[in-house]
């Protein structure tokens, strides 16, 4: 589903949004990206952030460099 | 939803509610947001009400017991807002009280209320949706007259904002 649409169902819904929002499959690398430029006294905020509760997104791609990472000097 | 980030030591709450004969309720999103419920926190739209009763939610849940166990459970289930009783010196010119007996009459439309406490100059909203279901006029001839209505907020349907 496009974040847009996502978005646009979560800011004019009048269920709570936790529940609406575990059935919206979006990207959450994508959810993560737009709420750091979201503003925070906005619906598209909101929204974003119910969206990001249940997708939570880690940035797994610093770990695995570490884990790579030779230059260890134990 | 946010959470307001402010604690007000001593402070004044009103009760606002949104104009119009048929509105259009805020979504849910959007009383969790400042900008929107501020917009409607102004003093056209303040109900002259006495105070500001209790809100927020009831407590609902289910008792389990296990037979030759000492203590039961409690389980915790799907509760409702809390009813709010308002009363307010009636006033029948006043155009907000009367769009309360409006409501209470049709029983079925949804109008945002806003709670804006401050304490001068940190604001902290409450805003939901709700129902007037109850609406009655006491006419006692030895003190001012009064009115009393009940608001039903609607489930699910509440935010939190805050200025800053």
């Amino acid at each position: 589903m496009k974040l847009s649409d996502a978005v646009e169902l979560l800011t004019s819904t009048y269920q709570s949004l936790d529940a609406v929002a575990l059935g919206l499959p979006v990207d959450a690398k994508e959810v993560a990206d737009a709420l750091a430029k979201a503003d925070p006294d906005s619906a598209e905020y909101v929204a974003l952030q119910a969206l990001a509760k249940v997708n939570p997104y880690e940035n797994t791609k610093k770990e695995k460099v570490k884990q790579n990472d030779d230059t260890n000097q134990e | 939803m946010a959470l307001p980030n402010k604690v007000l030591p001593g402070f004044s709450a009103s009760l606002y509610c949104q104009a119009s004969a048929t509105p259009t309720p805020l979504s849910t999103a959007n009383l969790s947001v400042y900008a929107s419920t501020s917009a409607l926190a102004v003093s056209a739209n303040l109900l002259p009400v006495e105070a500001i009763p209790a809100f927020g939610q009831d407590d609902a849940m289910a008792n389990f017991n296990v037979a030759g166990s000492r203590q039961s459970d409690k389980i915790p289930t799907q509760a409702a807002p809390t009813s709010m009783t308002i009363t307010a010196a009636w006033n029948p010119a006043d155009a907000n009280l009367l769009l309360m007996r409006g409501d209470a009459y049709n029983g079925t439309i949804d109008r945002t209320f806003i709670i804006s406490a401050t304490d001068g100059t940190n604001i902290v909203n409450y805003a939901f949706n709700g129902r007037v279901g109850q609406f009655s006029v006491d006419p006692n001839p030895t003190a001012e007259a009064k009115c009393t209505f009940t608001i039903h907020p609607r489930g699910n349907q509440y935010g939190w904002s805050n200025n800053t």
